[in-house]
């Protein structure tokens, strides 16, 4: 109890509960209003935005349906697991009968909040998770019965001993090397801990037959995401915000609902394909991001830049743990015993991942494979590299991809940037400086 | 009368085991998995086409006629390019030359034969040699190196009836989900390094048995003409060979080798247990059997024939030759682990190569791999450079 204040806690200060709910109704007035304006944004974009992502915008909505959805099933009963990384066993919690939601959190303003606790060098997703925490703001982290936290950086490491004072967090470690042998033996027993836990908290046992469901309703997901990343390496149908969006709720959606929505926008989409409307000209430069997640609402600033600077600019694939990477490799089953899958699960979480926390032999070489193999597929022109102030990981990998993107002559910018509005003007003027060049580019 | 009666029973025994495999085809819900479907439906075929010999034939050849009647010797003849060839077809898979019939033989029996004891012309086991062994020696390297270079390990994965059987062991112990086990890479390195150890054992024992034929000197006792080790291992790989009296039984449930007789004729040696399975062979059977059940195409990993073949097909010269490759894009690789977990002889150069050609010599060309890699286009099965299976995004057809 050394450790601990009167409060019990260890690292939350202690606020009083009336400014609590002033700065958590301020900072959620604030969060439906951007929401409401990023999508108000997206339809003045895209006057002929496809009917389905009526949908999306909807299921986006923080404070909305899927909350009450929530809450309604946890009333039944059912547990909420939260996540804040691709590393979380999604098939486990879903085959233990619980909900899968993640938590990290985009706002802005909640960023300011975690100053208090953690000094403003550090990531703003982390700070933002934090300060969302402080007042209670996020549902989804509110609703979720524990955390699953999965160490890839120091700041999430960290994270997960602050979250602690008020949820148990059970941490998942990844390994920092993928390919030795004993770090597949290390990672097999973490996620056999984390099925362990969820099986605990849920008072569901994960069989043999609830594991190969989950893993197949995962797979009827990925196979509902790729058919849309397959529309969208042809000439665009849909902005790359909306595709940002449909695929950033597939994490806290209900996985069947979205798989169910996202096959019906498929189907406009390619509709729309054969009679070939497009949302914006055919040879607008097709615009790659890669780097730090992306979280709605708040932080879809680049993303909207991109999209309605002059000249536009059009978001066609991202190399980001918040979207594009998120459902894209699927669980490959051999033989489907309890074993097999296992293993299969936990190649597909750790060595598909292209998460820059890993160094292997040839250093992050997936990264620039999966890079690289994208931007033919994609017929990509310029590769954005967004990277917040405080996450360390991206920005030091920067140096590597920019030279082998040089050679293989793809422009390449980096923006760096931070959880605030205020230097969107500035931002403005280099996007719209860097798609000038794509433009100018392409028309050659 | 005769032909017309056993030509309906071989038909019968195709209908049978063809639509046992459409009943394990419908019954493989997993509609992604087309190429074992496809594997399994060729490698059934291939069991017929090797145990039926070819079908077609004049029944009950006079030389055997006790053993029982078997379809022999007409496809290829008894002459290949004027050289006079009785035994057939080499063919680098596991089917034996007794019961099989002489259209197609195993080329590791034919190997240790024409060194020993058939090296000099004319001194058959009821056929007649008119040409050395040397000769008949070239005929057989010059087929497998061809067939190598051609199809390389292809009879391995689609052809071998031993491959077949080891697959229907697994295949068993899927169904009853029972897990496998893995071998660790140090030990499966090791089992594949064997394969060359136990192919220059096999030409060292030969050679010293065959001396006095080869160079008129005796090096051991009893290899002489009717001699013991002349009688009882005239071909010393294959008194441990599994395939022997899997062979056998085939043969006899196809009625087609009289198996009362086969049991019965054993001269109380210690190893003899039948006229041509000795208790050598049933007991590497067991082994492989119980192996097959743990560990998946636990005989290919050691195979001395397998090991052959990807002499002539995996290295320098006959590398640049071979026709049949796999081939991996780098850039679509996310080194996803999959390949290497499904290969069944257990792989590891297909998922830690870099990219390019990734056929390895343990590679039994099953193509399992690319069945189940996700990602399209990354893994490609080139046949003389045009690619014929390739890797594509299985979801689509998941159900």
């Amino acid at each position: 109890m050394t450790s601990k204040d009167e409060t019990g806690m260890k690292y939350f200060p202690e606020i009083p509960q009336k400014e609590i709910e002033e700065i958590r109704n301020s900072i959620k007035a604030a969060s439906i209003k951007v929401a409401a304006e990023n999508i108000e944004r997206m339809k003045k974009t895209t006057p002929n935005r496809p009917e389905l992502m009526k949908y999306f915008d909807n299921i986006s909505d923080f404070f909305g349906q899927r909350e009450h959805e929530i809450r309604a099933a946890k009333e039944e009963g059912k547990k909420v697991i939260g996540y804040n990384c691709m590393f979380a066993p999604i098939e486990l919690i879903l085959a233990a009968d619980a909900i899968p939601v993640r938590i990290n959190s985009g706002w802005y303003d909640a960023s300011k909040l975690g100053d208090r606790i953690v000094p403003p060098e550090v990531c703003p997703v982390i700070r933002s998770t934090i300060g969302a925490k402080m007042v209670g703001l996020s549902p989804y982290l509110e609703l979720s019965d524990a955390v699953i936290n999965s160490l890839t950086c120091d700041g999430m490491t960290k994270l997960s001993e602050i979250l602690s004072d008020h949820k148990p967090i059970w941490t998942l470690c990844p390994p920092r090397v993928k390919d030795s042998p004993q770090s597949m033996v290390f990672w097999r027993e973490e996620l056999k801990a984390i099925e362990k836990k969820i099986e605990d908290l849920s008072g569901n046992k994960i069989t043999e037959k609830k594991l190969r469901s989950a893993i197949e309703l995962r797979h009827r997901a990925t196979k509902a995401f790729r058919r849309l990343q397959d529309i969208r390496k042809g000439f665009p149908v849909i902005m790359g915000r909306d595709a940002m969006l449909v695929n950033q709720t597939s994490a806290w959606d209900d996985i069947n609902r979205w798989t169910l929505k996202t096959e019906e926008l498929c189907d406009e989409l390619e509709k729309r394909v054969r009679q070939k409307m497009w949302v914006c000209p055919p040879d607008t430069p097709r615009v790659m991001v890669t780097g730090t997640p992306m979280v709605w609402p708040d932080n879809w600033k680049i993303p909207n830049l991109i999209e309605e600077s002059n000249p536009q600019g059009v978001l066609v694939i991202d190399e980001l743990c918040s979207s594009d990477r998120f459902l894209y490799d699927p669980v490959g089953v051999d033989e489907w015993t309890m074993d097999d899958m296992f293993n299969a699960m936990a190649e597909r979480y750790l060595l598909t991942s292209t998460c820059p926390c890993f160094t292997s032999k040839d250093g992050n070489e997936d990264r620039i494979n999966w890079l690289l193999d994208k931007l033919k597929e994609f017929k990509v022109d310029g590769v954005i590299y967004y990277v917040v102030r405080g996450c360390m990981l991206y920005a030091m990998e920067y140096t590597r991809i920019k030279r082998i993107l040089d050679r293989r002559n793809v422009p390449v910018y980096y923006l760096d940037t931070e959880y605030t509005r205020e230097d969107v003007g500035q931002m403005k003027t280099r996007v719209e400086a860097f798609l000038e060049m794509l433009k100018a580019k392409v028309e050659i | 009368m005769g032909i017309i009666s056993q030509m309906l029973q071989a038909t019968i025994a195709v209908g049978i085991v063809v639509a046992v495999i459409l009943v394990i085809i419908i019954g493989v819900k997993d509609r992604t998995k087309k190429i074992s479907c496809l594997r399994i439906f060729i490698q059934t075929i291939s069991l017929g086409i090797i145990f039926l010999g070819l079908i077609i034939g004049p029944f009950g050849l006079t030389q055997y006629s006790f053993i029982g009647n078997a379809p022999r010797d007409v496809l290829v003849g008894t002459t290949i390019f004027g050289a006079p060839f009785p035994d057939g077809l080499s063919v680098p898979t596991m089917a034996c030359y007794y019961p099989s019939g002489r259209t197609m033989t195993c080329a590791l029996w034919q190997i240790q034969s024409y060194i020993f004891p058939f090296w000099n012309a004319g001194k058959g086991w009821g056929v007649n040699y008119t040409s050395s062994g040397l000769e008949r020696l070239v005929i057989v390297f010059g087929l497998l190196i061809a067939m190598s270079v051609i199809l390389g390990r292809l009879f391995c994965g689609w052809i071998c009836p031993l491959g077949f059987y080891m697959d229907l062991i697994t295949r068993a112990r899927k169904s009853l989900k029972i897990r496998h086990c893995n071998l660790s890479e140090e030990i499966n390195d090791g089992l594949r390094q064997l394969r060359y150890l136990i192919i220059a054992a096999i030409l060292l024992l030969i050679f010293v048995f065959g001396a006095e034929a080869i160079v008129g000197t005796k090096l051991v006792s009893g290899t002489e003409y009717k001699g013991f080790v002349y009688q009882y291992f005239t071909a010393p790989f294959c008194q441990v060979c599994p395939m022997r009296p899997l062979c056998v039984l085939i043969e006899g449930a196809l009625g087609y080798m009289n198996l009362q007789y086969v049991f019965s004729q054993t001269t109380g040696q210690f190893y003899e247990i039948g006229y041509y399975v000795t208790s050598l062979n049933v007991l590497v059977l067991v082994l492989v059997t119980i192996g097959a059940i743990a560990l998946r195409r636990f005989w290919c990993r050691i195979c001395p024939l397998g090991g052959l073949i990807a002499v002539f097909n995996r290295f320098v010269p006959f590398k640049w030759a071979s026709i049949v490759r796999l081939d991996k894009d780098e850039e679509k690789c996310t080194k996803c682990g999959i390949c290497k977990r499904v290969c069944p002889p257990q792989v590891n150069e297909v998922y830690e190569e870099k990219g390019g050609d990734v056929t390895a010599s343990g590679c039994i060309l099953c193509f399992r791999c690319v069945e189940m890699c996700p990602y399209e286009d990354c893994l490609k099965i080139n046949v003389a450079g045009k690619t014929v299976f390739e890797s594509k995004n299985w979801l689509d057809t998941a159900k």
